[in-house]
């Protein structure tokens, strides 16, 4: 099922609604946000020189320290009492870079996770149990107001007490899972513990994951734990939260919501607009948000666009599953690898669980990089040869597919640390070092 | 003839084998010999218990990975060149041994051999045809 017609526009009729969105909203930043005059004035642009949306390029970039330079609200197009919510994001240091929404942003924002929740599969038959965080975090509430749109039932648990959300999801019959990849992950295993097997004893159909990106391998272990068609939807609070993007039940990418977020592909290192289908960082200006506008917004998340009409019927730009970030990368000895990709290769990996840390550290001038595994198949402590034989079976694949020398720590089932929000899977103490 | 014995995997640091033993203690299952076979990081912990699969239920349930192994128990005679003989009885008939450890029953003279081959019901067979004592299941999980 399609929600919006908007969603099934021909690429000119889509062209032309960008185009005149993104005059409103460049006219509108440079009126009313100090921050964009003075860089538009500085590159000496106007907002009449938008005549086409490839004009896009004159304009600058927006990137996340130009939100915490402006903390609080120095971002805001409206004043504050036009303001009807406000979200923060989960800065680990200093400030937070806060977003807000006025009436018709929250208008814009319910519809839009209404369209991301019918393409997962989602209807008004449904129960949904969110198990995103509430609070300043966009995910829990974005998806929430989203879900009651479209008339599904909606269980606001929050994220954690694991336990309680097995009962209430047994009890009440819940058939859709809101959650982040890795506490689906956890959760599955909680309600394995606790005697139940989730792909039969439980009632849930769909599983809609998103707040972190993650590999295809691991949609394949959550639908086989929980017996679920799982999707993935995008998004970022700085952007609207969720709803910027989802996948449908084709599974060929996520559909962008072109009528209200541009995307470009970039070269992160250069600034250059790739051309569609090569592989960058993804650039959203926001083209009918009415309290924080973003021009040119660096997501840095590496992504690919695809313009091909889906199989769904739906006609908007699809862009791949995030396949790093820019601040993500791992160079390994002069080796550029993306936490995911290691991801990747474990899955496959048959013995071992699907937890891991990934600890990269130097010794001497040597990059290297140890990563920790919970061994869970009983038949491999037979012989102890074997045991060896899987960490090197671990070790060669890693090297085959991402051309590094790993270390590999078998270590026993459920003493990595689960998550309940976004995981954290790599410490890197180099960056300590440097300090 | 044929020992049950519990594999279990543990990480090598301290404190884990009191967690590994806490399990068993708690379902009051009494430990008759134990063995590590272990790298820097890890090993493998090898128990012949008078209960082992309650142990193995237990062990599973309290989140280790744990199975239980088919091992040979033997009682070699009390003389110098018993052990040697039995090593080259195996060797001859082309019977690898994965590993091996020997305990001690208060009950009785002698220390037990456990012993992990392949094939145990071929190292039986040869065994056997050399009159070398073999310890029945029974005799081990009895009380001591």
């Amino acid at each position: 099922m399609i929600w919006s017609k908007e969603e099934t526009m021909n690429r000119e009729q889509i062209e032309e609604m960008q185009l005149k969105r993104l005059k409103e909203t460049v006219k509108r930043v440079y009126e009313k946000v100090p921050h964009y005059k003075e860089k538009f004035d500085k590159m000496g642009i106007r907002p009449e020189d938008i005549h086409n949306l490839s004009d896009i390029t004159k304009l600058p970039f927006t990137v996340k320290d130009d939100l915490r330079a402006n903390y609080p609200f120095g971002l805001f197009a409206v004043d504050q009492n036009e303001i009807v919510r406000f979200h923060a994001s989960s800065g680990t240091t200093g400030k937070p870079t806060v977003v807000a929404y006025t009436k018709k942003d929250m208008e814009t924002w319910s519809e839009l996770i209404a369209r991301v929740v019918t393409m997962a599969g989602v209807t008004d038959k449904d129960t949904a149990q969110v198990a995103f965080g509430y609070g300043l975090f966009t995910g829990a509430f974005g998806l929430h107001q989203g879900l009651e749109r479209v008339g599904a039932g909606v269980i606001p648990m929050s994220s954690g007490n694991t336990k309680k959300q097995i009962m209430i999801m047994k009890d009440f019959k819940t058939t859709t899972l809101i959650c982040t990849p890795s506490y689906a992950l956890h959760m599955a295993e909680v309600a394995r513990e606790e005697g139940l097997d989730p792909a039969k004893d439980l009632y849930l159909k769909w599983g809609l994951f998103g707040g972190e990106g993650s590999s295809e391998s691991m949609r394949q272990e959550l639908n086989r734990a929980w017996g679920i068609f799982a999707t993935e939807n995008y998004g970022m609070s700085e952007i609207i939260g969720p709803g910027v993007a989802g996948e449908c039940s084709a599974l060929t990418g996520m559909h962008i919501n072109e009528d209200h977020f541009y995307p470009e592909i970039i070269d992160p290192d250069t600034g250059e607009v790739l051309p569609p289908g090569e592989k960058g960082e993804l650039v959203i200006t926001t083209i009918t948000k009415e309290a924080l506008p973003l021009i040119r917004y660096r997501t840095k998340d590496i992504t690919t666009l695809d313009y091909e009409k889906c199989d769904c019927g739906r006609t908007s730009v699809r862009m791949s599953k995030i396949q790093g970030r820019t601040d993500d990368m791992l160079i390994l000895g002069g080796v550029n690898v993306f936490p995911s990709q290691i991801e990747n290769v474990l899955l496959h990996v048959k013995g071992i669980g699907p937890h891991y840390q990934i600890k990269v550290f130097k010794k001497g001038y040597l990059d290297k990089i140890e990563i920790d595994v919970e061994l869970i198949d009983s038949n491999l402590l037979e012989y102890f040869p074997q045991l060896e034989a899987l960490n090197r079976e671990i070790q060669s694949e890693l090297r085959t597919v991402l051309g590094i020398d790993s270390k590999i720590n078998l270590v026993e089932p459920r003493s990595l640390a689960r998550f309940e929000g976004k995981a954290t899977r790599v410490i890197d103490m180099r960056k300590n070092e440097k300090l | 003839m044929i020992i049950k014995q519990l594999s279990i995997f543990i990480e090598n640091k301290k404190g884990h084998l009191a967690l590994v033993t806490n399990v068993l203690r708690k379902e009051n299952i009494d430990i008759r010999a134990i063995s590590v076979f272990d790298t820097s990081e890890f090993g493998i912990l090898r128990m012949v218990v008078n209960k082992p699969e309650e142990a193995v239920n237990a062990l599973k349930e309290a989140g280790y990975t744990a199975k239980v192994s088919k091992v040979l128990a033997i009682q070699p005679e009390d003389r110098p060149g018993s052990l040697n003989e039995i090593f080259n009885i195996l060797d001859e008939n082309n019977i690898d041994i994965e590993y091996i450890y020997s305990f001690v029953m208060r009950k009785r003279d002698m220390p037990f051999i456990i012993f992990k081959v392949r094939d145990e019901e071929r190292a039986i067979d040869v065994l056997k045809k050399y009159h070398i004592q073999l310890v029945a299941e029974e005799e081990i999980y009895e009380e001591n």
